[in-house]
């Protein structure tokens, strides 16, 4: 089956290669794609439908109920944040559907806090030639897909 | 088992006495260390880290999602 994955957050799509981290970067916990968040306040959705079963502020990893997971990271070194200016609307273990509200931030403020608030969306352990589709270089919303994940 | 795995990853990076600090992040361990010239490098990744940062006494160790749980088994050990 194809698992289509939809963009946390508005704005512009890049490649992981462009993450200010190498474990992004080289993809060490699998292959995906970044967004470049648009720097206004919003909030961060499930890229699919499944349940969450890690939950920083900062950061989430949502299982299908195949069990393909998906990590959404909100900027780079942002634990240090120590989630300040992250509210959370769902709590560990909880189901959600793609589109629905996980987190709300600010890029804009991790950004003027020294952070970059790129948000690397992966495909964990999937093997690289498993996505494809990718909308690198599209300005996407809330939603939109960024790329299919072959299962 | 996952204790197992914890007790080792601790070994590789110089044991208890060696821990100032461990944090997990989503994919991550940063292990903040009193000498982080001793971590084991070949033995993380051994145990399945997918990588190993180091910035000094400051390491990384890649371990994928279940950072999360392995730093608590490794806590529970200190």
């Amino acid at each position: 089956m194809t698992l289509s994955v939809g963009s946390p957050v508005a704005g512009r799509v890049v490649s992981l290669t462009e993450v200010p981290d190498p474990v992004f970067a080289q993809a060490m916990v699998g292959p995906g794609i970044a967004v470049e968040p648009d720097r206004v306040a919003a909030d961060v959705v499930s890229p699919v439908d499944g349940t969450i079963v890690t939950l920083h502020p900062h950061a989430f990893v949502v299982a299908t109920e195949s069990g393909a997971g998906v990590l959404v990271h909100l900027g780079i070194d942002t634990v240090k944040r120590k989630g300040e200016g992250f509210t959370l609307h769902v709590v560990k273990g909880e189901t959600v559907r793609a589109g629905q509200a996980v987190v709300s931030w600010d890029p804009a403020e991790v950004e003027a806090a020294g952070f970059s608030p790129i948000c690397p969306v992966v495909a964990l352990d999937a093997p690289a030639d498993s996505l494809g589709e990718f909308s690198e270089g599209a300005t996407v919303a809330v939603g939109d897909q960024l790329f299919s994940w072959q299962r | 088992m996952a204790d197992e795995k914890a007790e080792k990853i601790l070994a590789a990076l110089g044991g208890a006495s060696n821990i100032i600090e461990i944090e997990p992040c989503i994919t991550r361990l940063r292990c903040e260390l009193e000498d982080g010239s001793v971590v084991d490098e070949k033995a993380l990744k051994a145990l399945g880290a997918h990588g190993v940062m180091r910035q000094g006494n400051v390491v990384q160790v890649i371990v994928g999602p279940e950072a999360d749980t392995i730093a608590s088994d490794i806590e529970d050990l200190l």
